[in-house]
Formats: structure tokens, sequence, C-alpha cells
């Protein structure tokens, strides 16, 4: 496994999150998860969202089934992306690596900064034995149906839902 | 730039007289009707020969009827003046006044067609569906985002002119004057820090106008309610889904990144551009105290500007501008309009590119220009006749070097067409008013009270 390796892609520099990165990149994701109320009030997110954020961060950051990405420039965090090997009991094949979690800072956008993210993440998913990769997001996000949808993803599990 | 609030007695009269008169404009034949047997000739039989002309070449239409000078003022009254979502039938008397204008100062037979459209896609083919009645379409009054997205839509899809005036009009009158400003100050556009208050339609038009006139886009802060416009706000994915116009611009302006508010934005910089919300004393003097020396100010909201002209004056604005036409330096779409529509419409252009614009803003920085440049002279008004046969040709010879006219007609025969159709225009007004055809409104509504 190459979970330490960095990847240079010009002057986006994609690696690991370390401990250093959590409070940059919990930043990113409360913001991705803020664009997911934007999409859907089901997604309307929590008052204390910046402390879950980085505790869901600092959880996930060197756990062997967890992967997070962040992506640099000059030194700032510029994307970050989670991810969770999981067991697919009933299934072949049996294990995937689902994206849950992934935002890019709009300055770092068009710039092939996401297909470059999610092939480095899909690379350190298989190593980790995932034989399928899957992205989980709000029904409604049509930016991220078209994102995976370019890069070769299909529609695979519908979720709905009904409030009380 | 007109004002949605006048005085009493203005307002009074507006009332009375539209109620008098039964509105603003009609249609007038233009061929002479000696008797009954000449609709032999302008309607059936004879009319049957130019309809199947026409069927076999639809151009002919721009030859054979008034489809060459017809422009509709179109709206869905979702956001008229300063008065906002008011529908259609109550934007019809603005259309109205527009119509107005179009055809006293330009010559152009504008039609007001306040539509009813619950989408803007609906919108988009409402419009599309009237091209082959029109020369051209002056979109009026639409609610911010979805007036850019009409207004991108039609002029891909459209192969007749279609301006958004509060966004190109504007934008292009605030150049015209920013020019001169510039040019009084000892400044170049391309070194000039420039904020924007304000980041409706206007303005963020006026941003992408300047950055095609040479400013750099990075030197560019928009300013908004929530502060200086920049590719970090918090806000930037709400702006994508919202309002994908407003988050481009902060993709590419303020390159520095300045945070904070108006007064953060302002410092050193040398133009502020404020299309944001009357004032006055929205924007304070130690606003502009820390602009940069000889500062150039225009303060666009109508009926009060952010700021009163002298206040900017006293806190260091070297040239100041503003919408009223009782201050110096009118900034005021009336003297663009109207001439553009004339020179886009002589030479049959099939759109108004930013570069056609830009032409027109030079056309009248220049006339203000000869005339003697001051810090109360940096634009013509619309008593100016003079300038408006030039915009006109302008805009026709631009359009031709473009490529984007279907008529090839010189700069001196457009100066003289655009001369004697404007002229026309008034000449009708005023015999029509001598001929007593057109009254005077009567003593008992004109009497101030």
């Amino acid at each position: 496994m190459q979970r330490r390796s960095e990847t240079r892609l010009a002057e986006l520099v994609i690696r690991e999150a370390a401990a250093r990165d959590l409070k940059d990149a919990s930043a990113l994701v409360v913001r991705m998860k803020r664009l997911n109320g934007e999409f859907d009030p089901l997604f309307k997110v929590v008052d204390d969202v910046s402390e879950k954020a980085e505790k869901y961060l600092r959880g996930s950051i060197g756990a062997a089934d967890r992967l997070v990405l962040v992506a640099v420039i000059d030194g700032k965090v510029m994307a970050v992306l989670r991810a969770e090997i999981r067991e697919r009991v009933f299934y072949s094949p049996s294990k995937e690596g689902v994206i849950t979690d992934f935002y890019i800072l709009p300055e770092a956008r068009r710039k092939n900064a996401g297909k470059d993210i999610i092939t480095a993440a899909s690379k350190k998913l298989r190593n980790m034995g995932a034989e399928m990769i899957v992205a989980e997001f709000p029904a409604q996000n049509e930016i991220a149906v078209r994102f995976y949808t370019k890069r070769g993803f299909r529609a695979f599990v519908d979720t709905f839902a009904i409030e009380d | 730039m007109g004002t949605e609030n006048g005085s009493d007695e203005s307002s009074r009269k507006a009332l009375e007289y539209s109620a008098y008169y039964g509105g603003k404009i009609e249609v007038v034949p233009k061929v002479p009707v000696r008797s009954l047997d000449d609709f032999a000739i302008w309607y059936t039989p004879g009319v049957a020969a130019v309809a199947r002309a026409i069927e076999k070449d639809p151009d002919l239409s721009f030859e054979y009827t008034n489809r060459w000078n017809t422009v509709a003022v179109l709206t869905d009254g979702s956001r008229v003046l300063g008065l906002g979502d008011i529908g259609p039938e109550a934007s019809m008397p603005v259309m109205e006044g527009k119509a107005l204008i179009y055809k006293y100062l330009g010559g152009v037979d504008a039609v007001p067609i306040p539509v009813r459209a619950s989408s803007e896609d609906e919108f988009v083919r409402i419009a599309q569906s009237l091209e082959p009645a029109l020369g051209g379409i002056n979109l009026e009054d639409i609610a911010s985002p979805k007036c850019f997205g009409v207004l991108e839509k039609l002029r891909a899809s459209m192969k007749i002119p279609v301006w958004h005036d509060d966004e190109q009009g504007t934008a292009g009158v605030t150049l015209a004057a920013l020019y001169n400003a510039l040019e009084l100050t000892g400044r170049d556009i391309k070194d000039s820090k420039i904020v924007l208050f304000g980041s409706g339609a206007a303005n963020i038009a006026t941003a992408n106008l300047l950055i095609k006139a040479h400013a750099v886009a990075g030197d560019i802060i928009l300013v908004d309610r929530k502060g200086t416009l920049h590719a970090e706000r918090e806000d930037m994915d709400q702006l994508l889904l919202k309002n994908r116009w407003k988050y481009e611009m902060a993709l590419k302006t303020n390159a520095s990144r300045v945070s904070g508010g108006l007064r953060d934005a302002l410092k050193d910089a040398d133009v502020l551009v404020a299309a944001a919300t009357p004032g006055p004393d929205v924007i304070k003097k130690e606003d502009i105290a820390v602009m940069s020396r000889n500062a150039i100010a225009f303060l666009l909201s109508n009926p009060v500007p952010e700021m009163w002209p002298d206040e900017a004056k006293r806190a260091g604005a070297a040239v100041v501008a503003t919408g009223r036409s009782d201050f110096p330096n009118q900034v005021n779409n009336s003297v663009l309009f109207p001439a553009l529509f004339r020179g886009a419409l002589d030479v049959r252009a099939t759109t108004i590119s930013d570069t056609m614009v830009i032409a027109a803003s030079k056309e009248l920085a220049k006339f203000s220009m000869d005339k003697g440049l001051t810090e109360t002279n940096i634009i013509p008004n619309m008593l100016d006749w003079e300038v408006f046969p030039k915009v006109a040709a302008a805009i026709g010879e631009k359009a031709q070097g473009e490529g984007l006219a279907r008529k090839s007609v010189g700069r001196a025969e457009l100066v003289a067409k655009a001369e004697a159709t404007m002229k026309r225009a008034r000449s009708l007004s005023s015999l029509l008013i001598q001929k007593g055809i057109i009254q005077p409104p009567p003593e008992y509504l004109a009497a101030e009270k």
C-alpha cells in the first residue's frame, strides 16, 4: 500500500490528510454539508456542525478502513475527500470504497482537480481492498450527478425519505 | 435609470395625464390612405403579393414591412424600477415610457409587451416566438439573476439584437462617463483599482464590460450586503447554485482577496461605482476619504444617490456622477439605448456585442471631450441631439466590422440616415402638437395643486 505517498499534479499536491490538516479540512467538510442543505432541507446542518466535522475527520484520519485525502496548493488545503471501506455481506463484489464527502474550493475547480482527486482516491481505496467505488451525495445534487456520470459512474442505490 | 418615487406633484400629474390621454403611445399609419381604394394596395388583394415575396425570402420582411424599425420592450414585470415584482400589467406604463423615449430620441418604433410568464424558460420561449415580427428586443425590468439567464439564452438563440437595458445600458453609459473621468484625473483604465458597490444586474454587467474594456479583472472589487466579493467567501456554493454570474465574478475579480466591507474595498481605490441602494448616507465621507487622491465616485442609485455629490467632493472625490438630472454628470441610459438601437436596426444587426457597446461608450465620451471636458461635463445629456446619430453610426460601423450586420452602410450614410429618422420622429411629435392633434394637458390638470 502506498498510503503515505504524495501525487504531484502541476501545482496541486494530493496527499493523505494529517493531523495538521484537521482544521482546514474540517472547514471544507462543513462547506460541503452546508452545500447539501442547499439541495434538500433534510440536509439542514446542525448548529455545532464545525465541532462535529472535526471529530468526524479526526476519527477517520489514519483509520485502517477510512481514507482522508487533501489537495493542497502552495500549502493551502483546497479540497478534501473522505471515504470508507464497507463490506457487502450478501453481494459480490464484497467490498466497496464509498466516497462519503468530497469538496473542492471554488477557486480550485475547473482545473481537473476533481478528476485527479477521484483518480487518486480510487487507487488508494482499491489498495485498501475495495473492488468497486461508490459516491454518496444528496439525490438533488445535480452538480454531483453530472460530475460522477462524466467519470463513468452510474446510479446504483436509491434512498427515499419521508418526514414525520 | 428612472426615479421610482417622483415628487407628489409629478405623481399626481402622471396619474391624471395617463388617464386623460389613455396611455402614451399609439400606432399611426405612415402610408397615404387617400381613399378606401388604397386598401387594395395596403391590404387585400395587393398585400398577398408582398406576403408571397416574403414567404420566398423571409429577410424581405425587413424591406417590405416595418419590421426593420420595430423593437419589443419586453418584460415580465418582475423587477420594475424600485417597485419590485409588480406584475406585467403594472409594468405597462413604464414600458410605454420606454417606447416613448425610443421613438422620440431614436426614431425607433418600440412596442411595449409585458408578458405573463411563470418561468425563465417560458419567458425565453415567448421572446423567441416574437422574432418574426421584430428587428430587436429590449428586455426591461426583469428580476436578477433571471435576467442574466434570459439574456444569455436569447443572445445565443436569436438572429436579432437582444438588449437588456438594466444591464448593458447602465454598463455602457457608466463606461462612457468613466472614460472621461479617468481622462480628467490622469488615469488609465488598465491601472485603475475599481470598486463596484452593489452586485445586482447593473454592476455585474458593468464589471463585465469594464473587463472587456481592458480593466484588470483582479483589480475590480464588487461589494454586496455581505461585504466584498471574492473566491473564498463562505456563500460561494450558494452563489454557484443561485447566481452563477455573480459566482463567476467572485472567481475572477478581487485577486488580492480583500475581505471586509465597503471601506476595506475602497482603500486606495481610484474609482467607485455605486449602484447599491438609495441614500443618502449609505456611503459615508469616511469611505470616500480612504480612496486614492482625486478619486472618481459614481453614485447612481435613484431617486437619491448613495451620498450627496457635494459631500463626496468634500470628502475628496474629484469627479462625481449620479443618476439624477438635477446634478451634473447624469449617468442616464436614455443617452445610449435609442441611438444604439437606431444604429443596430439601420445595419440590420444580428446581435449587439460587448465591443459594439464599448464603441458606443467611446463615441459618447468623445462627444463630451470635444465639447470640453470638465469635472461637471463628462457625459452627454438627453438634449445633446447631435451625439445620437454619431452613436448610431458607431454601432453600425462596429457591427459591420465584426460581421454582425446584414447590411453594408458607410459611416456618412449611417449618420445621415440616423439623423433623418430621429429628426422625423421629433418633427412628427412637434407637428401633431402644432396641429392640435395632440392637445396640451387641460389647465385643470396642469395647474399646480
